[in-house]
């Protein structure tokens, strides 16, 4: 718990979808603080809303069909209430965000030191030479090699790693207090994903960042984040630090994440377990607790109250949305704990 | 797509209201039902006349829109109706047919009429003095006076393969042409500068004498020509402008397939001439639309069209501007039938089938009143004869005698050839026509009265050229043949003979380029053609061949349904004459109000 | 990529070559018209048909009138002489490329200033009302048969023949040397007609290219480093989207250099594509092979520029 003010503070952030056969409640109320030089990771499964939220606070949800509500402070603006334009300078400047898939998400057809410089120049007047120097000091900083040469290259022409280190390049060009990074290593192979995730964290300390990494999978994140928020179906179901989350996680859905990890030294033939059943669709959720339908823990009353987010007793940065007692939870948590799994 | 006005021998053009009563139909035209020669401008019907008046307006410009181009623009080759209209207002043949009286040709370059020999084999013309030709460039021959030997030269020179005419062998049966491709022909003889004798090698001199009309008689000097001839295509003919003129006007610029201008003739001399010539120039657009032109000839001023006007301007113009369209008959149209071949062979079977034919839904397929007259008989109204082969009213054959058809006298003449119910068992019939419309209706209408007989017809649609150059104009083909396409006639020029000979006559029947249809060849009809080409006598000539029309219904020849009505537009300032032997405009007697 | 351009230059003329032989087929071999009794005239002798034949080299082998054919294209750059007018095919067709390529140009501009517009606003304000209506008003644009749409032009607007006399109407084209104001005048209304269709064609199809451009990745990258919409939508969307039309304007171009066939024949502009519609009709043999030859000359040559700029358009695509 610090004394200063958050970088930024989420409360009751929604964003409901009209569509003709219904509302889609993407977020259902999610709330959380991010302080300067912090990493928060979201996790979540596809559709769990984790993406949505994030394009929501950066103004990207696609507006037509889209109520957004709740508040958004950043820098002391609620940034869900400025206008476009002024979204707009915040956008790449202020907040930076990377998407999943580098390839598509970089224009194939304009040279790759060129988006940077365009970056540059959106929100600095400054001319076209200095916007290519940064650009080229950014791709040296994430470590490509031959940087020169490769700014008057194409997208195409640079592996999966590479092109995911050329958009961190280009979102943090304006230094941004604040990086968004939605499922920044899910296309890459396993020894690239460790690269990238090292690079952020580097990046992280040498510019003084916050981080939000946005993912399905919680060993991306055990590592490189401070704070872990899990998801599920629009809403936090948890968030603690992140050694509380595997020590003593207090939500089924997140014993049920911690047991389908795969690990490697884990017996051979020993079956992995998925948690049953599958994610409910976002159109016309039932009463009660989203996750009670595939909960083992579920009972009757459940599947009518809503579960609320509340501090876990004795630690307050510990929150989590369960109907169980938490007694209840300890207990079934130790006994899933036992040395057969240790 | 147009009638091809140029294809003279398949496409005739529109209409020319059905109208009351009057026995001639070219009586009709000149208002002659018994109304005064003082009013020609206007026919009965409130239509145009056509008709050159007095007074009419020196001096303007015509501007004629065309869409189709030009065959032969060298007198030698000329052939075609569009072709025509430029030659005869820019050279001067022999003899000459003013546009109010088709069946009587008078002298041109001529000094008075032809001569025929007692034996029929020499014909003898004197030519006018005084007629100089005239140029767009100074040449050797400019203002020179053109001699019979020039008329000789075109002669020759019609027999060469650059000019290669399409006639000469038909109607100038030439001591020495058979050997002749461009050089001397012995038969012609130029005793005198004004002088020209043609002998033939067979008798045919009051036919020949009748042909000097065509353009093959413009006289061409050889001097200046002869080097053009010997190209490959021939200049005289590729480049116009470059002729020698002797008519009142001259082609001052051509571009193939764009504009053709004419402008006066400054060797011309109105004194040797009885042509009016009113019109100062004369601008010709060919690769117009003809939608768009029809509408552009009625609201415009000084424009008339070229060739045929489409159905719709046809009838914008009789029912809204009746004083400035002219219908003028010209030609025939008749379903041939294979008369080699059964079932047509037997002339029963063909007058059953001409009982059948609903010649009047023919008559509607094609446009209607407006299109032409139902025809009785071949001889159309504009040629000598059509009176005495019966006129309108016909021959009286009882097979022809309700334009409706009828099913009762072609159960009989059926019976009569040997099927006793009236109907035949399912024989087979072949039968090709063109997909075009509205050849295409006729043909069904025709195919239907031929099924109505109880053949079972095998019928097959082709386009135009296919159909004519492939099949029915080959021997070979046609004799596979029972009805192929349509059929009809535009006569080269006003006499029974050109009008009849080339469908009708046996040894018309050629390998390729067929154009007797029906493969009709009768000994005795064609004795009668051989011998009524010899008369000389325009009244008996045209008793003679009356006669040949009657027989010829009388054979079933083949089925006559149609005297064809060309039409013709003009601008409301334009005073158009129309050269009722071609049923073109007459650009020497045509002037602007 | 020179040696791309030069493998593609050596199919041109094999491509060229197989196109002519071709087109001497259909036209000798097949049945259809004999020019030569077209020429001949209907009542001329067995005699003169046959010296027609043979002054037109119709009586020799298939093979040695293709060869002679093509000697004579190849070495002289002579297209024979037309069998109707006796003009030189090749005079011929040079005379009417301007027209031609008035028309193509003229056009061109057209269509592309309206529909890139309408294409872009249409995208970006996908089901507004302008977006329905011009898209409609693009349907009915391409439905329409040019003739038709030709001829209501001229009914409507001509100056001669009109209900409302604005443009200049028919017969009225001079070429650009004679008079610029005129030759100016006289195409007007040609080329909003021949720009209807396409223009249509073109704002539907940059519609919907956009629509999906605007959906990808990049755009979204785009609008996530904070740029401006209106640079989002041209230099990253519009210029993404602009490919296909690319290709497909390269190849109408190239198709419309052989002759604008409806639109020349209603307006009477002495092109190409008149002259090759007056020499099928009059089965001119020389004349078509040229105006065949030509027309497929501009489409393939059109082709090749277009596979050519496509390279420098999409980088991904570049040829060894």
């Amino acid at each position: 718990m610090t004394a200063a003010a958050p970088l930024l503070r989420v409360e009751d952030l929604r964003v409901h979808f009209d569509t003709d056969d219904g509302t889609v409640r993407a977020v259902d109320g999610i709330s959380y603080e991010l302080q300067r030089g912090r990493v928060l990771g979201i996790v979540g499964e596809s559709g769990s809303g984790k993406s949505v939220s994030s394009l929501a606070i950066m103004g990207l949800v696609d507006g037509e069909r889209a109520r957004i509500s709740g508040r958004v402070e950043f820098g002391g603006r609620d940034l869900l209430a400025l206008d476009p334009e002024a979204m707009r300078a915040v956008r790449g400047n202020e907040i930076a965000m990377i998407f999943q898939d580098p390839l598509s998400s970089l224009h194939p057809f304009h040279r790759v030191g060129d988006q940077l410089a365009e970056a540059v120049r959106a929100h600095r007047d400054v001319s076209r030479a200095q916007a290519r120097a940064r650009a080229l000091e950014l791709l040296e900083l994430v470590g490509i090699p031959d940087a020169r040469r490769r700014m008057d290259g194409y997208a195409h022409e640079l592996s999966g790693g590479m092109r995911q280190r050329v958009m961190i390049a280009m979102a943090l060009v304006n230094e941004p207090a604040l990086l968004i990074a939605d499922e920044p290593t899910t296309a890459l192979d396993v020894t690239v994903q460790a690269q990238i995730l090292d690079l952020v964290g580097r990046l992280k300390d040498e510019l003084g960042m916050a981080v939000v990494i946005i993912t399905h999978d919680l060993g991306i994140v055990a590592e490189t984040a401070d704070e872990i928020a899990v998801m599920y179906a629009g809403r936090i179901v948890e968030r603690a630090p992140v050694a509380r989350i595997f020590s003593a996680p207090e939500h089924p859905y997140t014993w049920g994440l911690l047991a389908s990890i795969p690990r490697l030294d884990a017996p051979r033939g020993e079956e992995l377990v998925p948690i049953p059943g599958t994610p409910p669709s976002l159109l016309g959720l039932p009463r009660g607790c989203a996750f009670a339908p595939r909960c083992p823990y579920a009972q009757p009353r459940h599947h009518e109250v809503d579960p609320r987010a509340e501090p876990v007793p004795g630690d307050p940065a510990h929150v989590v949305a369960c109907l169980l007692e938490p007694a209840q939870r300890r207990r079934l948590w130790a006994a899933l704990r036992t040395p057969e799994r240790a | 797509m147009n009638d091809l006005r140029l294809r003279r021998a398949r496409r005739p053009l529109p209409s020319r209201p059905l109208l009351l009563g009057c026995v001639a139909t070219v009586a009709l035209v000149l208002g002659a039902c018994g109304g005064s020669s003082s009013d020609k401008k206007v026919a009965a019907g409130g239509f145009a006349s056509g008709l050159p008046t007095d007074g009419q307006k020196r001096g303007g410009t015509l501007k004629l829109l065309g869409s189709e181009g030009f065959f032969h623009l060298d007198p030698g080759g000329s052939y075609f109706q569009l072709d025509y209209m430029v030659t005869y207002a820019t050279q001067r043949p022999l003899y000459y047919f003013k546009p109010d009286d088709p069946k009587t040709a008078v002298p041109d370059l001529a000094d008075g009429p032809p001569q025929v020999s007692a034996d029929n084999k020499t014909v003898t013309v004197k030519i006018k003095s005084g007629i100089r030709y005239g140029t767009n460039k100074k040449t050797a021959i400019t203002g020179k006076e053109v001699t019979a030997a020039d008329v000789k030269y075109a002669f020759e020179r019609g027999l060469n393969p650059s000019v290669a005419n399409g006639y000469e062998g038909v109607y100038f049966p030439l001591v020495g042409a058979d050997k002749a491709k461009g050089g001397p022909i012995s038969g012609i003889t130029t005793p005198d500068a004004h002088t020209i004798v043609f002998k033939l090698t067979k008798p045919f001199g009051a036919t020949t004498a009748r042909a000097l009309v065509m353009p093959l008689t413009v006289p061409v000097p050889k001097s200046y020509v002869a080097p053009l001839d010997a190209k490959q295509p021939n200049p005289y003919d590729a480049q116009p402008e470059r002729q020698a003129f002797t008519g009142p006007y001259m082609i001052s610029d051509y571009k193939a397939g764009k504009t053709i201008t004419l402008v006066r003739n400054p060797q011309w001399d109105p004194k040797t001439d009885f042509k009016p010539a009113y019109l100062d120039r004369i601008e010709w657009t060919i690769d117009a639309d003809p939608n768009v032109a029809g509408r552009q000839i009625f609201s415009g001023t000084g424009l008339a069209n070229a060739d045929t006007p489409t159905a719709g301007a046809v009838k914008r113009f009789a029912t809204r501007a009746k004083d400035r369209i002219t219908f003028t008959p010209l030609g025939n149209r008749f379903v041939g039938v294979n008369t080699q071949r059964k079932p047509f062979s037997d002339i029963n079977v063909r007058k059953a089938f001409a009982a059948a034919l609903d010649r009047r839904a023919m008559l509607l397929a094609r446009g209607g009143p407006l299109v032409g007259q139902l025809a009785t008989h071949f001889l159309p109204p504009t040629i000598p004869g059509y009176d005495e082969a019966g006129g309108a009213k016909g021959t009286g054959a009882d097979y022809l005698a309700n334009p409706s058809g009828d099913p009762a006298v072609a159960a009989k003449y059926m019976k009569l050839a040997g099927f006793p119910s009236g109907k035949a068992n399912g024989e087979k019939v072949v039968m090709l026509g063109e997909n075009d419309s509205p050849a295409k209706e006729t043909a069904q209408i025709t195919r239907d009265a031929i099924a109505s007989l109880g053949f079972d017809v095998s019928f097959r649609l082709l386009d135009q050229s296919t159909l004519y150059s492939k099949f029915c104009g080959v021997r070979t083909e046609l004799e596979k043949i029972d009805v192929c396409g349509f059929a009809g006639w535009l006569p080269d020029f006003s006499d029974p003979y050109a009008m009849l000979t080339a469908n009708f006559y046996g040894k018309s029947i050629t390998a390729v380029n067929n154009s007797n249809a029906s493969l009709f060849d009768d000994p005795a009809v064609n004795a009668a053609m051989d011998k009524a080409a010899l008369i000389a006598d325009a009244g008996d000539r045209a008793k003679a061949w009356g006669a040949i029309d009657r027989r010829l219904v009388d054979k079933v020849a083949a089925v006559p349904f149609l005297f064809d009505n060309v039409a013709n537009i003009a601008s409301k300032n334009v005073q158009g004459v129309v050269g009722q032997w071609i049923a073109s405009w007459d650009l020497a007697y045509t002037s602007l109000k | 990529m020179a040696r791309y351009i030069l493998r593609r230059i050596g199919w041109t003329v094999v491509l060229l070559a197989l196109v002519s032989a071709v087109t001497f087929v259909i036209f000798y071999a097949l049945p259809s018209a004999d020019p030569a009794v077209l020429r001949a005239g209907r009542q001329a002798s067995p005699e003169l048909v046959a010296q027609i034949r043979a002054r037109l080299g119709l009586d020799d082998p298939l093979v040695v009138q293709y060869w002679t054919y093509m000697k004579d294209v190849v070495l002289h750059f002579d297209f024979g002489f037309s069998y109707q007018s006796g003009e030189s095919v090749r005079a011929a067709i040079v005379s009417r490329l301007p027209a031609t390529i008035s028309m193509t140009v003229g056009a061109l501009v057209i269509w592309l200033a309206t529909a890139l517009p309408i294409g872009v606003i249409s995208a970006i304000r996908r089901r507004s009302l302008l977006d329905r209506v011009t898209m409609t008003g693009a349907l009915l644009a391409i439905s329409a048969p040019v003739y038709w749409l030709a001829l209501v032009a001229l009914y409507l607007f001509a100056s001669d023949i009109g209900v409302i006399p604005i443009f200049d109407g028919a017969n009225t084209y001079v070429g650009i040397t004679q008079d610029p104001v005129q030759w100016f005048a006289s195409l007007l209304l040609p080329w909003l007609v021949l720009a209807a269709g396409f223009s249509a064609f073109y704002a539907r199809l940059l519609r919907a290219n956009l629509v999906e451009v605007m959906g990808e990745d990049y755009i979204r990258t785009a609008r996530a480093k904070g740029l401006p919409e209106r640079r989002v939508v041209w230099r990253h969307g519009v210029r993404a989207a602009i490919t296909p039309i690319v290709t497909v304007l390269g190849l109408d171009i190239g198709v419309l250099l052989g002759g604008s066939i409806l639109t020349e024949s209603v307006f009477n502009i002495p092109g190409v594509g008149r002259y090759a519609y007056d020499a099928i009709r009059t089965a001119d043999l020389p004349a078509i092979q040229g105006t065949v030859l030509f027309a497929a000359f501009f489409i393939v040559v059109a082709n090749l520029v277009v596979d050519i700029a496509y390279a420098f358009l999409d980088p991904r695509v570049r040829y060894g």
